[in-house]
């Protein structure tokens, strides 16, 4: 599978609908959340809030389970390693100079939870967010229009440049290129794929300059937007009780 | 606008050097040409003829956007394009591959995005963009993301977003260029629909092939175009077509004709049971059962979707069966690295010319020589480049060659790798007169020298020379045989 940054799921609910400005303000807030928080339990709490939050918004079990295997790597890893870098409490299991304590495992736990629940707050905005709209929070928040072309522009040619990648790869892979051994000679082995990739990335950068000068970018008339963004009363009503919610969950914490 | 929409009067036009202290090759020497208001002109020329710079020229992007010189004068509605370029509601562009120019993540964004940057009221776009989605019958995909699209629908989406601009002036650089038959058919379709309503187009074309809309045509041949004929009298100069690059000889089909030979009684490929199916998707290959011998030339057909292309990259092993098996000149593919599998298979995969990356055109043909460690590197390098004329050529960057030029050194690259089994996948799409003549008497060779060739094409004159026909319909095979009882069969369908 390529390389994939479009993770809109088609929705029309109250959260597909909310303002996406909102939405990263609610994201913002979600992520503080996942630091202030200091146990395995709230973690867990908060992920268990967020999942609620998504499959009522009718995203699919199989759009989570994606993101789950995306990231589930890295939450082992952080489970399986970080126990043995925190020592506290009871000890469960020792072997030579590794040590195994409750409170290091339970620390690792409500780390690998927080990757989770600031993962799965990150990927639910990109799951109910088309990419047209978050360049246009970006813009109504301030940014130049040329900015939020750029991230466009981005978005749409990585996954191009992905399927590039792989089309190389294989194709040099049929003349008996491998990449193998130690990391600096898997470096020197990969410049056959890469030269190539650079290249035709280079010639899509071209035909895109003219692309977008031939359909008028740069053209003196003041840009206009289809379907903008707008704050209607829902989405006020959203902002405030968001903030509410995030502060008191924050002085019960603090409490 | 105008009586003459297009006017240009002795254009020349270079691209700056590619190397430093390198001399200005000259594409265009005192270039005339002329499209009254309404008409439509098909510009037929070879890859590398300088087709697309004139479409970027009308279109006011070269040298604008591009670099190089230009003398001469260049008009549109009796405009000088020196002076400014012209408006998008003015010329309208489509590009040769029009997926680098379609550029939002949605198919109505893409076509309201041109009317945005004009300026157009908010409330006018919408309208517009439901008018265009609809004439060019993309209602139903409005909402998927550009690079979703099959080839045909992407040529409609980049067309329908010219059309929201309704410019005057069409330039279309090779509309019917690398797309399969189904989509020929819908962007024909769309063409011949633009053509009634009578705008001014400019097509460039390297298939001397009459299309529906287009009122005459001229040669784009030594930097000039010749004076504009009917499509019955340019026919009619089979021998200069020839001698342009545009038409393959037909001593070369001949040749490939002429180089049948009866299949040697060993295997060279067998599938048994083959099925196959992407990870987390549907089957895509369904137990598939299939012997080819040793020096048969086989065709591969079937639409899109069919599975042709799953199929053959099992054969150097760039996928792996699901389930069944499949042996390579009578060895088991399983155990085989696709290293290993390379030595047997050679591989030509679409577009072949975004592989190459070496520093020299003699690099570039040792590469897969030297990683397959195979004998005689220098002897099989020098014996490839002089079979394709590259030996003139062998010192530089291949990046920076002519499309011809590139696809003969991929071809080249491929030979001197010398393999008992040849995979070509959709070798033909984009090739001119010349690149077919080379490549079908490639062909011919290796088939007369006992080589196993699977080709998958959609084209069906190549697939009637062929000793063999394997068609594939969802994953299975449909029809298998000589090329007579199964193409009968499929020309309705392809």
């Amino acid at each position: 599978m390529g390389l994939v940054l479009d993770l809109y799921r088609p929705g029309r609910s109250w959260l597909h609908r909310l303002d996406p400005r909102v939405k990263l303000w609610g994201v913002a807030l979600g992520l503080i959340l996942a630091f202030l928080l200091p146990s395995a339990a709230a973690q867990a709490l908060l992920l268990l809030a967020v999942l609620l939050l998504l499959r009522s918004n009718g995203i699919k079990w199989d759009a989570l389970r994606w993101l789950w295997r995306q990231i589930r790597f890295l939450f082992l890893l952080i489970l399986c390693l970080q126990p043995f870098f925190t020592s506290a409490g009871e000890t469960l299991f020792a072997l030579g100079p590794l040590r195994l304590t409750l409170g290091g495992a339970t620390h690792a736990l409500g780390l690998a939870l927080r990757v989770l629940s600031m993962s799965f707050i990150t990927g639910g905005f990109l799951f109910t967010t088309e990419q047209r709209q978050l360049v246009r929070a970006f813009v109504r928040l301030g940014f130049p229009y040329p900015w939020g072309l750029t991230l466009s522009l981005t978005l749409r040619f990585l996954p191009a440049i992905s399927s590039l990648f792989g089309t190389v790869r294989e194709a040099q892979a049929a003349r008996g290129w491998v990449a193998e051994g130690n990391i600096f000679r898997r470096a020197r082995e990969y410049l056959p794929v890469l030269i190539a990739v650079t290249i035709g990335a280079l010639r899509m950068g071209d035909q895109l300059t003219l692309a977008l000068a031939a359909r008028g970018l740069g053209t003196a008339a003041e840009r206009t937007t289809w379907r903008d963004i707008e704050m209607r009363p829902a989405d006020w009503r959203a902002l405030v009780g968001m903030s509410a919610a995030f502060l008191v969950v924050a002085a019960v914490n603090a409490g | 606008m105008d009586k003459k929409t297009i006017s240009v009067e002795q254009l020349t036009f270079a691209y700056p050097p590619l190397v430093v202290g390198g001399t200005p090759e000259p594409l265009f020497h005192g270039l005339e040409l002329t499209v009254a208001a309404g008409q439509s002109l098909a510009v037929v020329g070879r890859s590398g003829s300088g087709k697309s710079t004139l479409t970027h020229i009308l279109a006011g992007l070269a040298p604008r956007y591009t670099g190089g010189e230009l003398t001469g004068e260049v008009r549109i509605g009796g405009r000088d394009l020196a002076a400014e370029p012209p408006a998008p509601t003015a010329v309208g562009v489509l590009f040769q591959d029009a997926a680098t120019q379609l550029f939002t993540s949605a198919v109505e964004d893409e076509v309201a995005w041109g009317l945005e940057a004009l300026g157009t009221a908010p409330t006018e776009i919408g309208p517009v963009v439901m008018d265009a989605l609809r004439k060019f019958g993309l209602l139903e995909v409005s909402k998927r993301p550009p690079w979703a699209l099959s080839g045909g629908q992407q040529k409609r989406l980049a067309l329908a977003s010219l059309w929201a601009l309704r410019p005057r002036v069409w330039l279309l650089d090779e509309p019917l260029g690398g797309l399969d038959p189904a989509g020929r058919v819908e962007v024909l379709a769309a063409l011949t629909q633009l053509r009634q309503e009578g705008v001014t187009q400019l097509f460039t074309t390297a298939r001397v092939t009459r299309g529906s809309w287009e009122d005459s045509a001229a040669l784009l041949t030594g930097g000039a175009l010749t004076a504009p004929a009917t499509w019955d009298s340019l026919h009619a100069q089979h021998a200069r077509l020839v001698a342009a690059g545009l038409l393959c000889p037909a001593a070369s089909w001949a040749r490939l004709e002429r180089s049948a030979r009866a299949p040697g009684s060993r295997l060279a490929l067998e599938a048994r049971h083959l099925r196959y199916a992407y990870p987390d998707g549907p089957a895509v290959l369904h137990g598939l059962d299939l012997r080819i011998p040793q020096g048969q030339f086989v065709a591969v057909i079937g639409p899109n979707g069919a599975g042709k292309s799953t199929l053959i990259r099992h054969f150097n092993g760039l996928l792996r069966p699901t389930s069944g098996s499949l042996q390579v000149m009578e060895r088991k593919s399983r155990g085989l690295s696709v290293g290993e599998l390379a030595r047997q298979v050679g591989f030509l995969f679409q577009r072949p010319e975004q592989q190459l990356f070496a520093t020299t055109v003699r690099e570039e043909l040792a590469y897969g020589v030297r990683q397959l460690r195979l004998s005689n590197v220098e002897k099989r390098v020098e014996r490839s480049l002089a079979r394709f004329g590259l030996s003139e050529i062998a010192g530089r960057p291949p990046a920076i060659l002519s499309y011809g030029s590139q696809r003969a050194v991929t071809l080249a690259a491929l030979a001197a790798l010398e393999t008992p089994i040849l995979v070509l996948d959709e070798p033909t799409v984009g090739l001119d007169g010349r690149g077919w003549a080379q490549l079908l008497e490639w062909v011919a060779e290796r088939r007369a020298a006992g080589t196993t060739i699977i080709v998958v094409t959609h084209e069906l004159a190549l697939a009637a020379r062929a000793d063999r026909v394997l068609a594939l319909r969802a994953g299975r095979i449909a029809a298998d045989g000589p090329p007579d009882a199964v193409l009968s069969q499929f020309v309705g369908e392809e």
